[in-house]
């Protein structure tokens, strides 16, 4: 041992020091950045004695990393889900927040409540058919139901469409996302290779891939030389080297027959029914869900409940003409309709049903005609059920009101079974949608707590703590303060030497 | 011992998602506790909110029919108003008619008597309730019965005029009427004469009334009859007996003939008294269906308030109890959240 040797190994430590210090105030600095994973120096002796920062390297969980690249993807999906009913389940909401506490709208505007309204109205008619302004408010009624029906049809529409467009963002954001990967990626391959820090770069390209882990599910590893594979949770192939292409062409507005299109990689789809390869999570998931099953279905139960509606008031032939005439819309008829629509064709009418103009007096109708029957035909008097033009006849009314409790036959495709009454179906329909809406939203939120949950534990994994920093820096403090003694010491040593001599 | 550690990102926002879900609990009760429902019904009841809005538009049609009832029994009590006073003066009549069938002279009173009463019917059956003509079944547009004195001469009276001549050869200004036997008058007054105010003669001469009455709703299923109409045989009977007073009791008819037309005008006035009284009692029974329909209601529409009361109502004393936590629970939050953030080495590390 000399004194340079000594002179050596001081010099050593204070170049540690640095490192270590510059570790840790970028640890620090970092402390409260996303996705910024703790940097550690680790330190060895050297063959002198000495001691040098062999590595920086990046504490990194891949199983908690996973974990939460799962969850996010999980939440995404059903906080879509559940945004979307929502949306659709505020049009049927009958809370005090959504009423008017008298009127027509003082159960809300769902088409059950209306459909109560309008038999309430009805029955007041029935009972003093002789008064004008009892048909009145009847029409009036009927026309708010089918305004709902209207409305409800329309917020289906809409959700459907920003569905669809919440689609074409989010994949506009995962190949973004991918192209940037790209560069990133060669970069960590590249400094790797020549022994560079790429903590920074690979924070970034996790950073990236929990991004993509919002919109699709996705399964990533990583390459003996630092690069990252990426592939969606189906196993169809996102990033090898080079970023796959997301495609999807969005349809615009998206009305009751619009189906809208799927997502495609590299020609592949990775959503919709007809793909062998479909993704399992991510906000695609839950927005293809929304769009092409969960509103269509309350779309088509609307439609069911349209097109029974005009059914159920519809109106047939009272003359002793033969060949008798067929049955015509009443009441309810859609613009330009001339016959009553078939179960096969009801498709759409939600959007279009509308009370008939020539019982709607403030379209220069006669709303006596509702008790009188001759609706669809005013001037012919065939489908008049009044034959002796009583004012105090209600024997029609009364037909319409028990046709609302008949079982109706309903197509089962819209979820709710083949037969029930136009009134239990409406019900049914409405319990349909908020019992989905009370689900989604109780799985959104377990799913959203998992996501805190598993970030929580990634945080406390890989994430910076303050304390342990600052104490890291207090040791480090001392063995500056003890090298910088050890280096006087030895210079004065080294002096005495040198003035002895 | 496992080594636990925790980032001091996570330490500084571990409160944020609890301070975030208090926050907007708070809201959800301020809302709960000012309209004491459900801040979200549909949220909360789910697949129970189809049901829940079932028993709320079932107590609106039965608040519905309350209304309607009352319309249905104003117009009963109308009715029977009316026919109280047609059956008292039909009794009044009978009342005074009995000692001219066995008077020794033909007195022209008897005309007097058909007349007013006959006027009087008329217009006790053209009664209306707002503007529906309560006789008329369920023809309330038009007046039930036509005037019988109108000018030009009605078809009624037309009509009884004919029957006249065609059974005697004579008409009723002749004075051959002075011959007509008792026997003679009693086969006309309960032949041709009784068939006027019957049949298709009573409905094109004299009603305009439809047989059809009226009918209501008064409570779920179950529907009442809330009129009568003017074709009813005690109003025919009582037009019968009135008409054939007016028309030929001052014509001059013999002492016998004169008693056979008052006898027969009271047996058919009596019978027509009992017949109302009978459609009185039918109506009288609609009335009581209706007080009991509305019973029925009222106790109905209380159960369904209870049980929306249940379904829809929030524990007032729990939302006071959980709001007390929650701003607690907040205030905890906030305390814990400014300490953490004191709680931080670099305070306490001595400044170079």
């Amino acid at each position: 041992m000399t004194l340079s040797s000594a002179f050596n190994i001081i010099n050593s430590s204070f170049g540690t020091i640095g490192t270590q210090s510059s570790t840790i105030a970028s640890n620090i600095s970092n402390a409260s950045t996303p996705g910024y994973s703790k940097q550690t120096a680790n330190v060895l002796t050297d063959r002198f004695g000495g001691v040098r920062v062999a590595s920086v390297t990046r504490v990194a969980n891949m199983a908690l990393a996973t974990q939460l690249n799962t969850a996010t993807s999980a939440a995404a999906e059903q906080s879509a889900i559940s945004t979307g009913l929502a949306t659709l389940a505020a049009t049927v909401s009958d809370s005090s927040t959504a009423t008017s506490s008298t009127g027509g709208l003082q159960n809300g505007d769902s088409p059950f409540a209306q459909l109560g309204n309008l038999a309430t109205a009805l029955t007041t008619y029935q009972s003093q058919p002789s008064n004008v302004a009892s048909g009145q408010s009847a029409v009036a009624a009927a026309k708010t139901l089918a305004q709902s029906l209207n409305a409800g049809a329309t917020t289906v529409t809409q959700v459907r469409t920003k569905a669809d467009q919440d689609i074409a963002d989010a994949v506009k954001q995962v190949n973004s996302a991918l192209t940037q990967l790209q560069s990133i990626n060669a970069n960590i391959v590249d400094g790797l290779a020549t022994n560079k820090d790429v903590g920074g770069l690979q924070d970034q390209r996790d950073t990236l891939v929990g991004q993509i882990a919002q919109q699709i599910g996705v399964s990533s590893s990583i390459n003996p030389d630092g690069s990252l594979s990426l592939y969606t949770d189906s196993g169809v192939t996102l990033f090898q080297g080079i970023p796959s292409t997301l495609s999807f062409t969005p349809s615009g507005l998206l009305g009751p027959n619009g189906a809208g299109n799927q997502v495609y990689v590299n020609g592949t789809p990775i959503t919709g029914s007809s793909s062998n390869m479909a993704v399992q999570s991510g906000a695609i998931v839950g927005l293809t869900q929304l769009r092409d099953t969960i509103a269509p279905q309350y779309q088509a139960q609307l439609d069911q409940i349209a097109g029974n509606l005009i059914t159920a008031f519809q109106e047939t032939d009272q003359s002793t003409t033969t060949p008798g005439l067929p049955a015509l819309p009443g009441l309810f008829t859609t613009p330009g309709a001339t016959s009553v629509p078939t179960s096969s064709n009801f498709t759409g009418l939600a959007n279009q049903i509308v009370v008939n103009p020539t019982v709607d007096p403030t379209q220069g109708g006669d709303a006596t005609l509702l008790r009188d029957g001759g609706i669809s035909s005013p001037t012919s008097g065939n489908y008049s059920y009044n034959t002796t033009n009583a004012a105090s006849y209600n024997g029609r009314l009364n037909q319409l009101l028990s046709s609302l409790q008949t079982p109706m036959s309903f197509a089962p495709a819209a979820g709710l079974g083949s037969s029930s009454s136009l009134s239990d179906y409406a019900q049914t329909s409405m319990s349909w949608l908020q019992s989905a809406n009370n689900q989604a939203s109780a799985n959104a939120s377990y799913q959203s707590s998992l996501q805190q949950q598993a970030s929580a534990a990634l945080s406390n994994a890989t994430g910076v703590n303050l304390d342990a920093e600052l104490t890291q820096m207090l040791t480090i403090e001392s063995s500056y303060t003890a090298s910088a003694k050890l280096l006087t010491t030895a210079q004065s040593m080294l002096q005495s030497l040198v003035s002895a001599v | 011992m496992a080594i636990s550690t925790v980032s001091t990102a996570y330490l500084n926002s571990a409160l944020l998602p609890s301070v975030r879900q208090a926050q907007s609990q708070l809201a959800t009760l301020e809302t709960e506790s000012t309209t004491g429902q459900y801040a979200d019904l549909g949220l909360q009841l789910g697949g129970q909110n189809g049901y829940e809005l079932s028993l709320r538009t079932q107590d609106d049609l039965l608040q519905t029919l309350t209304t309607n009832n009352n319309f249905s029994d104003n117009k009963l009590t109308t009715t029977q108003t009316t026919l109280d006073s047609i059956r008292t003066a039909a009794q009044a009549t009978v009342t005074n008619l009995v000692p001219l069938t066995s008077a020794s002279t033909a007195s022209s009173v008897m005309q007097t008597y058909g007349q007013t009463n006959l006027a009087q019917l008329i217009s006790s059956t053209n009664t209306t309730a707002g503007t529906d003509y309560i006789f008329g079944g369920e023809n309330t547009g038009t007046p039930p019965l036509n005037d019988y004195y109108a000018t030009p001469t009605s078809p009624a009276k037309t009509a009884i005029d004919n029957a006249f001549q065609t059974f005697f050869g004579f008409g009723v200004s002749s004075p051959q009427v002075a011959t007509i036997t008792s026997s003679q008058m009693q086969s006309f007054l309960s032949g041709p004469f009784a068939a006027q105010f019957q049949g298709s003669n009573w409905t094109s001469n004299w009603s305009n009334a439809s047989s059809v009455n009226t009918t209501a709703t008064v409570a779920p299923g179950q529907t009442v009859q809330t009129s009568t109409n003017a074709n009813i045989t005690g109003i025919q009977n009582l037009a019968q007996g009135y008409a054939m007073l007016s028309e030929f009791g001052g014509i001059g008819l013999g002492v016998a003939a004169q008693q056979t037309l008052a006898s027969t005008a009271v047996s058919v006035i009596n019978h027509a008294s009992s017949s109302i009284l009978d459609t009185q009692s039918q109506l009288g029974l609609a009335q009581n269906q209706i007080t009991q329909a509305n019973d029925y209601i009222s106790s109905q529409s209380t159960m369904l308030q209870t049980t929306l009361g249940k379904i829809d109502d929030v524990n007032a004393a729990q939302i006071a109890t959980e709001l007390t936590t929650l701003t607690t629970q907040l205030q905890s939050s906030y305390q814990l959240t400014a300490q953490i953030s004191k709680l931080n080495l670099a305070q306490y590390l001595p400044t170079a």
